[in-house]
């Protein structure tokens, strides 16, 4: 990747201030996002491979306010990506590039209204109060 | 004009759309299930022991996330190609990161599957 090919990148970003372009850029973030994050994951959860106790270290020492902060933007780019990801499969298999501005506000709303639900169901794990003593 | 269009990269297209449909539905289940309806003021810390009890309550299950796997680091690989494809790099460079990400894949498929062989 040359440099003149990113800052090409970021002048069309720029110039092209759109609904299209911006959801194209956040589909592209929360995509890299999401790679490393599934990168974490399998990092954290292969410590099932040498045992329980292993696994059980691991597995603590990413359950707390701290990380259940992070889950919440972590669940925010799954929604992102799968809503608009929904968006352009519609777009590209039944033809309806046309209605892709309106999908976009559609998908908005349900990405809002199931932002409220994930935060509520998380609003207990960030309370320190609510984490077992001694793990 | 025959412009010679390459057929991988449309199979590549086709089933980037087509893992994501499948994930879109597996991991709605997934967050319900290990990131939202954990209330761990009632069921506690995520352990070894509830996640083998609750992976073994259906052999559901054991499909479930064996397919979950390969699919999710097809598509979270070939999403990441896609991206760098956009910069056309030279033949060599685009030879090597190509190679690197199918032995990335391999890897993580393979951790992937020990990791779940251990839950279950």
């Amino acid at each position: 990747m040359s440099n003149n090919k990113l800052q090409e990148t970021i002048r069309d970003a720029a110039l092209n201030k759109n609904i299209g372009s911006f959801s194209y850029w956040l589909h592209r973030l929360t995509g890299i996002g999401l790679a490393v994050y599934l990168l974490m994951h399998t990092f954290v959860l292969s410590s099932a491979i040498s045992g329980e106790t292993a696994f059980n270290e691991r597995m603590g020492a990413v359950q707390n306010p701290f990380f259940a902060v992070l889950e919440i933007f972590l669940i925010a780019g799954v929604f992102i990506h799968m809503l608009n990801g929904l968006r352009i499969t519609l777009a590209d298999f039944f033809g309806w590039s046309r209605m892709h501005k309106s999908i976009f506000w559609i998908i908005a709303i349900i990405f809002f209204a199931l932002m409220i639900i994930t935060i509520l169901l998380i609003w207990p794990k960030l309370n320190p109060a609510n984490y077992p003593v001694g793990g | 004009m025959a412009v010679k269009i390459s057929s991988q990269s449309m199979w590549t297209w086709m089933f980037q759309r087509l893992s994501g449909l499948f994930l879109g539905f597996f991991l709605v289940t997934h967050l319900n299930v290990h990131h939202l309806f954990h209330d761990i003021t009632s069921a506690g810390l995520i352990s070894f022991e509830t996640v083998r009890t609750n992976l073994a309550s259906s052999g559901f299950w054991k499909v479930y996330y064996f397919l979950f796997v390969p699919f999710i680091v097809f598509h979270a690989l070939n999403g990441l190609w896609a991206i760098i494809a956009d910069y056309r790099m030279p033949g060599t460079l685009s030879i090597l990161i190509k190679t690197a990400f199918w032995i990335f894949a391999a890897a993580l498929i393979i951790t992937g599957f020990f990791t779940l062989k251990n839950l279950f």
